[in-house]
């Protein structure tokens, strides 16, 4: 101070008013950057969420597809399973009824029963029982009969007879590859 | 902050108190350059409702806002010296805080009017307290580092005199005209009466004129038959402020005066004369004989005034009209902004 006996009080801007105008403003900014600063945990999270679902989802739907492949398949076994169940139980009768045609005269003594083929091994009395009482049926059945004969000791005669449909039945393995 | 309180604007109040009013003056800064002014007149040497209600208007507008005040202390004054040590020998400065000015004169006043002031004017806070001797050095301060000179403010209670040679303060005294015209008021009416009448009658007979103490203080300025010299006079002739005398005519001071103000400029003039007569007394001070007063006046004087020192004292008189609120506003200025 040149002049005067005392020195000035201490000017500042921050009047009263201004420290309250302050407080207020800074209030109300920490409120604002609090919510901001919330509201960008919650989109991170959000976010994080996202992409763990989206992750899910890509699972849940690769393994919707592998299941629904999974049951493509099962269906395609389930078919094929009564195809053969089918084919056996035709078979079954297909046996039963190729034991039925046999003769009582007509002793078998051995059958191959192939996908498409039917070998039979037997001892018939002579040739005319075996091509009336069994050859006929097996013919009515089969596209292709061989038979052939060679005699026993007491006169019978040991046959075997060959038969071939050319029909191919389905296999699985035939299945499987087609579905490839 | 610098930056904050430039967009700020500033506004300096200054109050003088007078006898039994106050002035308020205002003064609005913006960027260093003053933009407005208000002033108002109060009926009151204390502070009062209107006052407080008018500077607050002003003061709610800025943080940076200063109050000031021109002290009106019966115990101030001024000494020829900064150092210490030496400041004893003009005034006990026990009881008194003082402010160096130029490293060359100090001003002082009493501590307890100085916390009366503040106390007084708490509602509104004090910034500055300014001495009336910092006003008038300011004021004059185009003529104090002449040669040397006797300055004086006038106000309506007080008196400060001081004499000045090239910025150099030779000698100073703070007068309270109430004190010493409880003791002298009556003795000096009287004075004046009977030179008035005596004057109505057949002119001025020096001879019949009683003298008193401050006439006999007149021989010490040597006879006027003592000045048979022409070449002393024309010594005087060379010391006058040309200048001056241009600016003072062109002011002009008022001629036509009441009997009351007649008494209260002669009252100023023993006053001043007194003050004088101490100085030239004074073993203190080095006896310079003083041709030139200057007079900042802030209450309105008479012509007659100056024929007082001009006839009386072959002084050289150089009255100056002066806005007390605005020096002590500029003071207060000159704190702040420089």
């Amino acid at each position: 101070m040149k002049y005067s006996y005392i020195a000035p009080r201490t000017k500042t801007v921050f009047t009263p008013e201004v420290k309250l105008m302050l407080t207020f403003f800074s209030i109300t900014i920490f409120m604002l950057l609090s919510t901001y600063a919330f509201l960008l945990f919650k989109e991170y999270t959000f976010l994080s969420d996202l992409k763990s679902i989206q992750k899910s989802q890509s699972q849940l739907q690769t393994d919707l597809s592998k299941m629904k492949d999974d049951i493509v398949f099962i269906q395609k076994e389930n078919d094929l399973a009564k195809s053969i169940q089918t084919k056996n139980l035709v078979l079954k009768d297909s046996i039963t009824n190729l034991f039925d045609l046999v003769p009582q005269r007509i002793t078998l003594s051995q059958a191959k029963l192939d996908t498409n083929s039917l070998v039979l091994y037997g001892i018939t009395p002579n040739k005319d029982i075996y091509n009336f009482m069994l050859g006929a049926p097996l013919r009515s059945i089969f596209h292709r009969t061989y038979s052939s004969f060679y005699p026993v000791g007491n006169g019978w005669l040991r046959f075997v007879s060959t038969n071939y449909t050319d029909d191919d039945l389905p296999t699985l393995e035939g299945e499987a590859d087609n579905e490839n | 902050m610098k930056f904050l309180e430039s967009l700020y604007i500033k506004v300096f109040v200054s109050i003088v108190v007078e006898k039994e009013a106050s002035d308020v003056y205002i003064s609005i800064y913006s960027k260093n350059k003053l933009i407005d002014s208000y002033e108002e007149s109060y009926d009151t040497n204390s502070i009062d409702e209107k006052m407080i209600s008018f500077i607050k208007s002003y003061t709610k507008e800025t943080p940076y806002f200063y109050i000031s005040i021109l002290d009106n202390s019966k115990n101030q004054g001024a000494i020829p010296t900064c150092s210490k040590n030496l400041m004893s020998n003009y005034h006990d400065m026990s009881e008194s805080t003082h402010k160096c000015q130029n490293s060359q004169w100090t001003h002082f006043t009493s501590k307890n009017d100085l916390y009366d002031i503040e106390r007084k004017y708490q509602d509104i806070g004090i910034d500055f307290i300014f001495s009336p001797f910092s006003v008038l050095s300011n004021f004059f301060k185009d003529k104090i580092d002449g040669p040397i000179g006797v300055f004086v403010l006038l106000q309506g209670e007080s008196i400060s005199l001081s004499v000045f040679e090239n910025s150099e303060l030779i000698y100073a005294q703070h007068l309270d005209m109430n004190i010493i015209q409880d003791t002298e008021e009556f003795e000096t009416i009287d004075t004046v009466q009977d030179i008035m009448m005596e004057g109505e009658d057949d002119g001025i007979d020096l001879d019949s004129v009683e003298a008193d103490e401050e006439m006999d203080s007149l021989d010490d300025f040597g006879d006027i038959e003592d000045l048979d010299d022409l070449d002393d006079i024309d010594d005087f002739d060379k010391t006058e402020d040309v200048e001056e005398e241009f600016y003072q005519e062109s002011d002009g001071v008022p001629e036509q005066e009441s009997e009351e103000t007649f008494n209260e400029d002669y009252q100023r003039f023993t006053h001043i004369q007194k003050s004088i007569h101490n100085f030239y007394e004074d073993s203190n001070y080095d006896s310079e004989f003083l041709e030139n007063i200057y007079i900042a006046d802030a209450v309105g004087v008479t012509s007659e005034l100056k024929r007082y020192f001009e006839e009386e004292l072959f002084m050289n008189v150089y009255i100056r009209q002066i806005a007390l609120t605005t020096e002590v506003s500029e003071l207060a200025v000159s704190e702040v902004l420089t």
